[in-house]
């Protein structure tokens, strides 16, 4: 039998829509200093392996993968970098531990996102050169396309997505990291000029900057770390076809498959029953409802009614994004997996302060790579 | 651990780009939509003999059985409008000075759909659903792009 894996120690640096005060290895330092403190763990003895994510459009700097080891205690070590959401990352750490490669194995990944001069043209690069960006458009037309399809399709409305971005926002005002807590109304988000129609300039998540390190062991190395363990119960990921032309557009297949992956592992039957809360991808305010339908949280078509009704509210029967999410916390790139980790790791550990979902036991966060992307990742977290 | 400069005036920082040029390949399945396109103004696809499904463009493989395809079916430039979305923000984050509609078209007879610019009439609003056809540059004009078709109209 394979050991179990827990995620031992978090680290973050401070979320903001701009740092200037810092360059992204000392954002990773930080970072790293407060998780290695977390677990208790000395990077240049105690940890075998280390597994970053990036992207090197989004650095500026070809083979980008190189750069990482310094910053993180990993000169000299085993490391490698993934093209795809911390998440990922948190799945390819556990199976190195699973396997027996390694027994502590670290997480890294970050946005610097305001470093970028030019960042809607390099998204546009991510589409096919060949049909697509001939038309010269910004790549966020495939979400403004996929509302629409994903609204025609599931009945959900706009008004309701609009109250997903006010919840969202407002329960950020309860999170430290958050750097877009606001109190906004769904009227606010209706009247905003539109961007993307269907959507408008408050659907969407704003960018910040931020990193996040995690310190992942296996069930035998945890007894000798200081920090209070959270188990990996299960995860899964998945691409649909990438291509404008023939991907899915009204129904998250991605999210649905990778989470059956995920559930498959962790023995969950029944999602709403087994699970207390979830952080799931709100990159823009319809992606919300399309991912807790393809994650069977409620049937298809029903999203929209639970956010009316208040159940996805912190106070709700089942939180969402009790962090706030994107929209409330801000996009960060491939790290935004991780952000929603940490959420998942602080409620579980019972430290999540005034945002606290009472009695939370088992929780599952969701990533989705961000337009022009079909690609998903689920991992599913749970309390001894 | 937690040092950040704090002095505004002190911040540097240091300029980069990289110029970045390709040319890319239309491979063995494009090549003929594109000239079909061009010479005779109608949209190439490739029926899946294992699943059934239609591509359009076609292609060589299929995504959903792995098959080997042609390019045999020969379609009008009409089809259905499956989405539409309003663009009013450039590359560059500016406000454009006319919002441009963009359309998801299932061609009919083809089982994949093509994004492309939907024509601006206050009179047809969009609406999912609606028919819509090619509007092609006149054949002079055209090279062999997926710009031959100028944008999709309401019928
Ligand atoms: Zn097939």
């Amino acid at each position: 039998m394979p050991e179990r894996v827990a995620i031992v120690g978090v680290g973050f640096s401070d979320l903001r829509s701009c740092t200037p005060g810092v360059s992204y290895k000392e954002m990773m330092f930080e970072a790293a200093t407060r998780a290695y403190h977390d677990a208790g763990v000395d990077p240049r003895k105690d940890v075998h392996s280390f597994v970053c994510v990036s992207e090197d459009f989004w650095e500026g700097t070809s083979i980008f993968d190189e750069y990482v080891p310094d910053q993180l205690g990993a000169a000299l070590r085993p490391v490698q970098t993934i093209t795809g959401d911390g998440i990922q990352a948190l799945c390819c750490a556990a199976m190195l531990i699973r396997t027996g490669t390694a027994r502590v194995v670290v997480v890294e990944g970050h946005s610097k996102y305001s470093d970028m001069r030019t960042p809607h043209h390099i998204q546009q690069f991510a589409m096919d050169p060949i049909l697509n960006r001939p038309l010269g458009a910004h790549a966020n037309l495939v979400a403004g396309l996929e509302m629409s399809r994903y609204l025609y399709e599931s009945g959900n409305t706009r008004e309701q997505c609009a109250m997903v971005v006010a919840k969202n926002r407002h329960q950020a005002l309860l999170n430290p990291l958050a750097a877009y807590g606001a109190r906004i109304t769904p009227d606010d988000v209706l009247a905003a000029p539109p961007t993307f129609f269907p959507l408008g300039e408050l659907d969407a998540a704003r960018p910040a900057d931020g990193c996040f390190v995690m310190v992942l062991a296996a069930e035998s190395a945890v007894r000798d770390m200081a920090g209070q363990p959270v188990w990996i119960a299960g995860y899964g990921w998945c691409t649909d076809a990438p291509s404008l032309e023939s991907r899915e557009w009204g129904e998250a297949a991605y999210a649905r498959l990778a989470a059956e992956q995920a559930y498959r592992m962790a023995g969950i039957a029944s999602p709403l029953r087994d699970l207390d809360f979830a952080e799931l991808d709100d990159a823009f305010s319809y992606k919300e409802l399309q991912h807790m339908e393809a994650l069977r949280l409620c049937r298809p078509g029903e999203a929209g009614e639970w956010v009316e009704d208040g159940v996805t509210r912190l106070d709700g029967e089942f939180p969402v994004n009790p962090s706030g999410g994107s929209l409330g916390v801000g996009h960060l790139l491939e790290a935004t997996g991780l952000h929603r980790v940490y959420e998942t790791v602080l409620q579980l550990r019972g430290e999540a302060g005034p945002r606290q979902v009472p009695g939370a036991r088992r929780g599952l966060a969701q990533s989705w790579r961000h337009v022009p992307t079909t690609t998903g990742a689920v991992i599913i977290l749970e309390r001894e | 651990m937690r040092e950040k400069i704090t002095n505004p005036d002190a911040i540097r920082t240091w300029p980069g780009k990289v110029p970045v040029e390709y040319v890319y390949t239309v491979g063995v399945a494009s090549e003929p939509f594109f000239r079909a396109l061009m010479e005779r103004g109608r949209l190439l696809a490739s029926p899946c003999p294992e699943c059934g499904v239609r591509y359009l463009p076609p292609r060589l493989f299929c995504e959903r059985c792995f098959s080997r395809l042609e390019a045999s079916l020969e379609l009008e430039p009409r089809g259905t409008l499956e989405a539409f979305t309003v663009v009013h923000v450039d590359l560059d984050g500016n406000r454009l000075d006319e919002p441009q509609a963009y359309g998801l078209v299932r061609i009919h007879g083809a089982d994949t759909a093509l994004v492309h610019r939907l024509a601006a009439s206050d009179a047809d609003e969009p609406e999912v659903g609606m028919e819509v056809e090619a509007v092609l540059l006149p054949p002079a004009e055209r090279t062999g792009s997926i710009l031959d078709i100028r944008h999709f109209r309401p019928v």
